[in-house]
């Protein structure tokens, strides 16, 4: 996990080739130049891989941030206002949890990618990072009803009662009093999120939806050499897959370990 | 069952380890009993005493990280336990002894009809067939005094009250016959009133099945009224064993003597004494002391105590572990604990200048419908948690409210406290009269009415210092600058009788005790007129209650602040209050003054509440006037008289049709009972125990 983490910071330094540098012979088996072999094109798949790193890292990781706060906010207020609009919210949410995720992302962009926007506007720059804005939104309703759960159950301690009898304005309940006692549950479910949206995004890529090529993701690596070709650079194919399932499996352990830690600590 | 008296039960030199990360943890040490048959034999200790984990142990029923030491021995009528496999425990456990957990609900499968619960065992340990096992069943339903044993054998334990559910589980440990019951707080989760029904149960069934007993428990006035012997302990050890009428009358061990006077008896009050109280805690078991366990927190340790004390037998079937047992049974020195600053003297009956006038509150939750309702256009009855209730409550005294469970009596002090908004009903402090809920109420009202929970667990936020819970009020309250609330957060926690260093810790580093004054100086921190104290000490262990009773008795004569103290333990309000309201199905039902309450008359609940708190006082047989527990639901209420349906000393017809009036003993003192008073003095007698009459 760390050490997927630093691919994603050094990686440029690290890569020994430029991600689409096609200088080299298509179909070259691993060997000490071409540690990964090279694809159909001539690329380095190497350094294709440790470049995908940072889009990858960058994307699901972002993309999780933001479901993240904006679902502590709405499942904070929802939670401690409880009432109409939590009926009206809550229902809104559980119906959008009964889709299934990846469903509703490739809808969305399905959308988006259709849409052709100036080039240089601000729609464009936003469709551009149309996978992260996805991500965060598949996201949000899920995070936010997490966070409801634990508000419903923190708001009727009595330290709650005692902020209310002292005339406490509502955000001062909810962020210092309420806030910090979901901060565990959250973090734990922001980690879990994390595992799921690397996920998403590399099977995004593979469909076509997400990068478009020749940008080095590692979705988009499985699916372009994933052709009749196989069989002849089988090696273009493997070691992508293999970084998505590394990385999948070492933050789920992760978010297993943080998982073991809050429940120690509370 | 056999005639003669022999011995069920023969603990001895019982050792239980649990495992906590890589440390084992020797949580009972050297414990012994020695059981007979017909005999019920209490097991008393504070939280962390070891007291549940050696009836566990005995049961050898451990969770899995913890194991009974090498040398232990368990013996049920000669057959060694101590060495049995799980698997082989499995014919013990259900034919030769059972156990009555604390919690009936959790014992009780929420989805099997609870007739079908108990003829499971009948069925697996004596291979009858269906309709014997039924019969059976209902036969021991109708022995542990269930009405309608038929029909409450097809019901699910959620439609049972929590005193059925405790009687069903009795029926289910005593079916099979055992030779041991083994009864962990059986009592503690359920009211006075149905409390004093299962104590006489457990007491009759066991003289009549010739059973052993052991009963754990924390109540003292429990073991007076039940138990034949006694066995007391701390951190994991016995420290005193005797027959209950000697333990009472003549207890050896320091600790025991602290147990005994840090309890308010009934009708005592703190005009008269202050409670004496035990210093600091219980020790963890992780850092025992080197000698005697009980020496840091005992006021009469010497050097000696640095080293450990046997286990000595003063006299034939007592026991004892402390080196200065023979001064002690020589009255050679008394065992004197702090007792916090003497009586409240000053507390004087007198009338003061009213504070708080709550004129008919009255609270309905509505019921939520369901759709079928809907559609018919059905609104459902509400539930009645408050109707029509006044109280006065006057500068810098202590207003008390009893009732049980379910009186109301929390949903008042909230409607008071303006966390909850009335039905019905206006309150008027200080001539002002007050908006409904915390949201509409200005600073200056909010400052003066502050509150204290129940569980300290919850009333502070884990995530703030203690410091920054007190600071808080001040600064919002009482618009202090921080430098100022900084240095009036150490004056309240010394107040408190804390350190002031307590500021920078959290409140997981604190015991339930210490994080109850914490909240008490947080209530104290905006100079409040009023507070209300809802049950604070009743989650508290008995040793730490009286010195949060004694606190603030003392901070209420320093500070002239009122309180309107909730609690279900009459003896507790009736320490602390000046002026006490008992509560019944939302409605107040006799007012008076605490020395006026506990004498003839009463009215016929507040009898029966009295009578039923066990005394710690074995020679006191108090008149047994015992209630049923058809505790009427609040969405449809008597008519009448909302008590009728469970009065003792109903008188006919009137009870039904007509409210019953307020009738006026003098003195504040009133009464709403049909009946008239001189009647009711003829027909009760004083309850309270011969000594407390005379004092």
């Amino acid at each position: 996990m760390l050490f997927f983490l630093l691919l994603a910071l050094f990686g440029p330094a690290l890569a020994p080739y430029t991600e689409n540098n096609q200088s080299s012979p298509p179909r070259e088996a691993p060997s000490t130049a071409y540690p990964f072999g090279t694809d159909y094109l001539g690329r380095d798949v190497f350094s294709r891989v440790i470049l995908g790193a940072r889009s990858i890292f960058l994307t699901a990781g972002v993309g999780t941030l933001i479901a993240v706060v904006i679902g502590t906010f709405v499942g904070l207020f929802i939670g401690y206002q409880g009432g109409l609009l939590d009926e009206v919210v809550g229902r809104f949410i559980d119906a959008f949890l009964a889709l299934p995720a990846l469903l509703v992302a490739l809808v969305i962009l399905g959308i988006i990618k259709n849409v052709d926007f100036a080039p240089g506007s601000w729609q464009a720059a936003v469709a551009d990072q149309s996978v992260l804005i996805v991500i965060a939104l598949v996201y949000v309703p899920i995070v936010a009803r997490v966070v409801r759960s634990s508000t419903l159950d923190i708001k009727t301690r009595e330290f709650v009662q005692a902020a209310q009898i002292r005339g406490e304005a509502r955000l001062y309940i909810i962020f210092r009093e309420i806030f910090p006692s979901v901060v565990p549950a959250l973090v734990v479910e922001a980690s879990l999120r994390f595992s799921y949206a690397i996920f998403l995004v590399a099977s995004l890529g593979f469909l076509g939806v997400g990068a478009s090529p020749p940008t080095p993701d590692w979705g988009l690596m499985v699916s372009e050499n994933r052709g009749g070709l196989y069989q002849l650079a089988p090696w273009a194919l493997n070691f992508p897959a293999l970084a998505i399932a590394v990385l999948v499996i070492g933050v789920n352990l992760m978010s297993d370990g943080v998982k073991r830690v809050f429940q120690k600590s509370g | 069952m056999s005639e003669t008296p022999g011995t069920v039960l023969h603990v001895a030199n019982l050792g239980i380890s649990y495992r906590v990360g890589k440390q084992w943890i020797r949580a009972v040490r050297e414990f012994q009993i020695e059981v007979k048959a017909g005999q019920i034999y209490g097991v008393v200790g504070e939280s962390g005493s070891g007291k549940s984990t050696a009836a566990t142990g005995i049961m050898r029923y451990l969770a899995a990280n913890g194991r009974t030491e090498p040398g232990s021995v368990i013996e049920l009528l000669g057959q060694d336990l101590a060495a049995r496999s799980a698997r082989a425990m499995q014919d013990v456990w259900g034919r030769c002894m059972n156990m009555v957990p604390q919690d009936p609900a959790a014992a009780l499968n929420p989805s099997i009809r609870v007739g079908e619960q108990v003829a499971e065992i009948v069925r697996r340990h004596e291979k009858v067939d269906r309709d014997t096992a039924r019969a059976r069943v209902v036969a021991m339903l109708r022995r542990v005094r269930l009405a309608d044993p038929e029909t409450i054998f097809d019901r699910f334990p959620h439609q049972l009250s929590g005193g059925m559910q405790q009687r069903v589980v009795i029926a289910m440990a005593l079916i099979t016959s055992p030779q041991l019951l083994i009864l962990d707080e059986p009592t503690t989760a359920l009211d006075v009133t149905t409390e004093a029904v299962i104590l006489d149960l457990v007491r009759d069934l066991i003289a009549a099945e010739g059973a052993g007993a052991v009963y754990v428990t924390h109540n003292l006035g429990v073991v007076a009224q039940l138990c034949e012997r006694v066995v007391v302990m701390y951190a994991g050890e016995i420290m005193e064993d005797a027959a209950a009428a000697d333990l009472f009358a003549r207890p050896l061990h320091p600790y025991t003597v602290g147990l005994l006077k840090s309890v308010p008896r009934l009708g005592q009050t703190k005009r008269e004494m202050a409670l004496q109280t035990i210093p600091g805690r219980p020790p963890s078991l992780t850092e025992l002391p080197e000698g005697c366990v009980y020496a840091p927190r005992c006021p009469l340790a010497i050097e000696i105590c640095q080293t450990k004390p046997p286990l000595e037998t003063p006299a034939a079937g007592r026991l004892v572990r402390c080196h200065r047992w023979q001064e002690i049974a020589a009255g050679a020195v008394e065992v004197a604990y702090e007792d916090g600053g003497g009586a409240i003297a000053s507390a004087g009956l007198e009338a003061r200048s009213p504070l708080l006038h709550a004129a008919e509150m009255t609270k309905h939750f509505a019921v939520s419908r369901s759709l079928i309702e809907v559609l018919q256009g059905v609104t459902p009855t509400p539930v009645r948690a408050v109707d029509d209730v006044s109280l006065h409550i006057q500068k810098g005294r202590t207003y008390g409210l009893v009732g049980e469970s379910g009186s109301g009596k929390t949903t008042l002090a909230r409607m008071i406290i303006g966390l909850e908004n009335p039905t019905d009903g206006s309150i008027d402090l200080l001539g002002v009269d007050l908006a409904p809920t915390v949201r509409t109420r200005g600073r200056e009202m909010l400052a003066k009415l502050q509150m204290v929970f129940q569980n300290p667990q919850n009333s502070l936020n884990p995530y703030l210092t203690v410091g920054q819970a007190i600071r808080r009020p001040l600064m919002t309250l009482r618009g202090m600058a921080r430098a100022e609330a900084d240095h009036e957060v150490e004056r309240l926690l010394t107040a408190v009788n804390l350190r002031p260093e307590y500021a920078a810790r959290y409140p997981g580093e604190l015991s339930g005790g210490e994080k109850q004054r914490v909240a008490i100086a947080r209530a104290f921190a905006s100079d409040p007129a009023l507070i209300i104290c809802d049950e604070p000490v009743s989650a508290l262990d008995v040793s730490v209650q009286a010195a949060v009773l004694n606190l603030l008795a003392r901070l209420q004569e320093e500070h002239d602040t009122a309180y309107l103290f909730i609690a279900h333990d009459l003896a507790v309000v009736g320490y602390l209050a000046d002026y006490i309201a008992v509560m019944y199905l939302g409605e107040i039902f006799e007012v008076g003054y605490g020395s006026d309450l506990f004498a003839p008359p009463y009215h016929p609940y507040t009898e029966a509440l009295v009578s039923a708190i066990p005394v710690a006082d074995p020679t006191h047989q108090s008149e047994r006037i015992r209630l049923s527990e058809d505790v009427p639901s609040p969405r449809n209420l008597p008519t009448g008289c909302r008590f009728h349906t469970r009065c003792p000393r109903k008188i006919g017809a009137i009870c039904e049709d007509e409210a019953p009036p307020w009738r006026d003993d003098g003195d504040g003192h009133y009464i709403r009972c049909h009946i008239p008073l001189p009647e009711l003095t003829a027909l009760q007698k004083s309850l309270l125990p011969d000594h407390e009459r005379d004092a």
